[in-house]
């Protein structure tokens, strides 16, 4: 029997809401049965700052859907305990009939100044493109989804370092995937990979290509639709990654599934 | 200042064994600053909630995934009863179990078939119309885009009102049921109209203007229809509103139960 637990809090800022979250609780599993309960958890003040300094830095951005969670969690699980804080940008933003849609953390704010003018500009007919470069937040959304069926040439990675849903270290994997991922104390775990990487013997990317800056739409295979800057013009385009010739070696992390390290790539 | 409070008993079962077993508890406080919510406890709703799960699983089905959920709360108490056969399933209650599970299990023999999206003319049975009225016009009301008109035969009922699924959530405008009648829409369906029994899901996007409906059983097996929402065109409609067994609404993450009402339609594409 495995017994799990979580005491936590969150701020989160949802499309002008703000809302502040404390709880606790148990998870048990007993073979295949799962049982999870809350635990009398004491009320405590949840921090807002972090959230509210987001919102006013993002003030400027006209979005149509924007959440910004600061959470500070403390897990149990086996006689091991651990910390840990996430912050968390949720945003689409539109143009016309495009929607873009970025998950990211708040050390990436930049970024989305730049999506939302190069959204700005973009023509709204959808334009051919035989060679691409991907934005590393446009990667880690594509690297969970790659799982099983990475092009030849390139291989997947799930890199070592932190912890997993059952208290038990991150390693360095390949394929097998060893470890768990537990978003709530709600949930079962899941075996999947964590803080995925990619890694191709080619990284130099090369920086004149037509750059797809942000999705437009969720990733659903290896077929993805992208808005395009190339020189002054900006269009959405789809892009089925058969082949991949270069990743670049600098890496930024972003919460897609669990967890993903993109890296400007070349198709 | 507003108050919600509830607890949630959930059990997940398979063929008569119980996989999982849930409580949650909670209380959300609203006011000029935002919400503050905490997994505080409240024994009378946690009572109710352990008493309408032990009338759920009293009814429950042998022979399928089976979802029960018990909520009990300053909204109320209801008992919902989700029954999965494969890629089919119902959403029900106590009331109605055995009719619901035997179009589950009559559903199950459809034929599967070549996907349909091409064919302009639905037979909406059941009920069914109701998820095609949720998200041509449901979901737009819930954005304030306004609703195509509808031919004067036809009625239709969607009440909005802010919700949350938990007290975690924050409260959004949503549908409360969708209930349509209709009067003096006598039809012949042609001979080659897809008969439309069960959906696995439906959507609506308000920057597209885009329908999706998933059709898990029919005529014509499983498939999808995608269409712009200027597309669809009420053709004819018979009989008395029948009770669609199944729309769980989800947007924002926050999973709803929307009741679901409708005559038998006939529906064209244009």
């Amino acid at each position: 029997m495995i017994v799990y637990r979580k005491h936590g809090s969150v701020a989160r800022w949802e499309n002008g809401t703000l809302i502040r979250v404390t709880e606790s609780g148990t998870a048990i599993e007993d073979g295949d049965y799962f049982e999870c309960r809350p635990e009398s958890s004491s009320p405590r003040a949840v921090e807002s700052s972090r959230v509210l300094e987001i919102v006013r830095a993002l003030r400027d951005l006209q979005f149509e859907r924007l959440i910004i969670t600061h959470g500070i969690a403390e897990h149990e699980c086996d006689g091991r305990a651990w910390t840990e804080e996430t912050e968390r940008i949720h945003i689409s933003l539109t143009q016309g009939r495009l929607r873009v849609l970025v998950d990211s953390t708040t050390r990436r704010l930049d970024d989305l100044f730049t999506i939302a003018h190069a959204l700005q500009r973009a023509e709204p007919a959808e334009r051919a493109i035989d060679r691409v470069r991907l934005e590393p937040n446009v990667t880690a959304a594509l690297l969970p989804h790659l799982a099983g069926r990475a092009p030849s040439g390139v291989r997947l990675l799930q890199t070592a370092g932190g912890i997993d849903g059952y208290g038990d270290p991150i390693l360095e994997a390949e394929g097998d995937w060893p470890n768990f991922y537990r978003p709530s104390y709600r949930l079962r775990p899941v075996r999947m990979p964590l803080n995925l990487r990619l890694e191709c013997a080619d990284t130099h990317v090369d920086e004149d290509l037509p750059r797809a800056v942000a999705l437009l739409g969720p990733v659903a295979g290896l077929t993805i639709r992208v808005l395009v800057v190339d020189g002054e013009a900006v269009y959405p385009a789809t892009v089925t990654v058969a082949s991949i010739r270069a990743v670049a070696a600098d890496r930024i992390w972003y919460p897609y599934n669990g967890g993903s390290f993109g890296a400007a790539m070349m198709l | 200042m507003s108050r919600f409070a509830h607890a949630v008993r959930e059990e997940l079962w398979s063929r008569g064994r119980l996989l999982e077993s849930r409580l949650s508890h909670g209380e959300a406080h609203e006011d000029d600053d935002g919400i503050v919510a905490t997994d505080a406890r409240n024994d009378d709703y946690v009572a109710a909630a352990e008493l309408e799960l032990a009338r759920l699983r009293e009814v429950m089905p042998d022979g399928f995934t089976v979802r029960l959920v018990a909520e009990s709360g300053t909204e109320g108490t209801t008992g919902t009863i989700t029954v999965r056969d494969g890629a089919l399933s119902i959403v029900t209650s106590p009331a109605h179990i055995e009719e619901d599970v035997a179009l589950l299990r009559s559903a199950g023999f459809q034929p599967a078939a070549t996907p349909a999206s091409s064919r302009p003319v639905f037979l909406w049975q059941n009920g069914s119309a109701s998820v095609l009225l949720h998200e041509l016009l449901g979901h737009p009301f819930e954005h304030g885009i306004t609703p195509p008109p509808l031919p004067a035969w036809l009625h239709v009922d969607i009440p909005l009102a802010m919700r949350r699924a938990t007290f975690r959530d924050v409260p959004l405008l949503r549908m409360q049921h969708v209930r349509a009648s209709q009067a003096g829409a006598p039809f012949d369906p042609p001979g080659d109209a897809v008969e439309i029994t069960l959906l696995d899901g439906g959507a609506y996007d308000p920057l597209t203007d885009i329908v999706t409906l998933r059709i898990a059983a029919s005529s014509a097996g499983a498939f999808t229809i995608r269409e712009p929402r200027d597309r669809f065109v009420f053709t004819g409609a018979r009989g008395e509103p029948l009770r669609y067994p199944g729309v769980i609404c989800s947007r924002e993450g926050q999973e709803l139960v929307v009741g679901s009402i409708a005559p038998v339609m006939l529906t064209e594409l244009r």
